[in-house]
């Protein structure tokens, strides 16, 4: 690709990428995984999966908007439409580890939260960290992929109360690791 | 921290993803896989092709179609010829005129193909 074209792909909106994808433009398809590759990426690690299982999801769930472009009206942002698909993409492949599944169906609901060192400040990748699976891929799912807790329910094939509880106790661990950084947040605010 | 305020600080978190430093090797890698998925869609589209031609051409060959086409041709000339010199007499100028049963064929002609452009108009508005 000229530096030109790269240019003027660079100038356009999601959207107006997006409807050149769908008539087939791969280059302007490109320019979004470019965009927004790094961010699907991250999500999946973020749901648990290895950096190299995290890429191949990746990799497929463009693949997968590619052939299903023209579903894409722009009413919502192309980077939520595509973690949504790597969400979905990543849950299927969850189904399959039967290791994993046993373990969201039977995690342990009387787990109690550790507080956080207080001065010491953590970033979310650091948080999550300290998450059970159950509640990271649900917290995930809900906060990183913008998917409701009904769909979380039916992506994850569980019941809606056992994921609501999942992701109020993913919730409260990270709030009681990521309380410095919310104080900060706070407190850069009230001086601001 | 409230609890809505903890779940916007959390997305916001999430969407603060960092920019992987192998983002454009990302991206080609991804390209490379549409341009083969493309490439070899378009073999096998062509090859489906090829063979349903061949298949297409032998069964003309076989069915002596082209003989049975001429024939049936020239049997509704005839056909059309004298429906026409039956129900309007009066259209005989028509008939024996510069262009005769010719343009009957060109008029019939032309509305298949008006038909056929509104019948395509129609399909793609359902």
């Amino acid at each position: 690709m000229s530096r030109a074209e790269r240019h003027r792909l660079s100038s356009l909106h999601d959207v107006e990428l997006a409807s050149l994808a769908a008539s087939g433009d791969r280059q302007a398809f490109g320019e979004l995984v470019r965009r927004h590759g790094s961010a699907v990426r991250a999500l999946l690690r973020r749901m648990g999966m290895s950096a190299a299982e995290a890429d191949d999801l990746a990799q497929d769930a463009f693949i997968s908007a590619f052939e299903s472009i023209a579903e894409f009206r722009g009413e919502g942002a192309f980077g939520g439409w595509v973690k949504k698909i790597a969400a979905r993409a990543c849950m299927r492949r969850i189904q399959k580890d039967r290791q994993l599944r046993a373990r969201l169906e039977t995690a342990d609901l009387q787990e109690t939260v550790e507080p956080s060192d207080p001065g010491r400040r953590m970033d979310l990748d650091e948080a999550l960290k300290g998450l059970g699976d159950a509640e990271r891929l649900c917290v995930s799912l809900c906060y990183g992929a913008g998917l409701s807790h009904a769909e979380a329910a039916e992506a994850l094939n569980l019941p809606l109360g056992t994921v609501k509880s999942h992701v109020k106790r993913g919730l409260d661990k990270l709030k009681a690791r990521l309380a410095p950084e919310g104080e900060a947040m706070e407190g850069r605010r009230g001086n601001g | 921290m409230a609890e809505m305020e903890v779940e916007r600080t959390i997305e916001r978190l999430f969407a603060r993803a960092p920019e992987c430093p192998d983002a454009d090797l990302f991206a080609e890698r991804v390209q490379k896989r549409l341009d083969r998925g493309w490439a070899a869609r378009r073999v096998l589209i062509g090859a489906a092709g090829l063979v349903g031609g061949v298949i297409g051409a032998s069964q003309l060959i076989m069915s002596n179609l082209f003989s049975r086409a001429e024939a049936a041709s020239t049997e509704s000339a005839r056909v059309l010829t004298s429906g026409v010199r039956q129900l309007a007499p009066q259209a005989e100028w028509l008939l024996n005129g510069p262009a005769g049963i010719e343009a009957i064929w060109l008029v019939a002609g032309l509305a298949v193909v008006a038909m056929g452009l509104v019948l395509t108009r129609i399909i793609e508005e359902i």
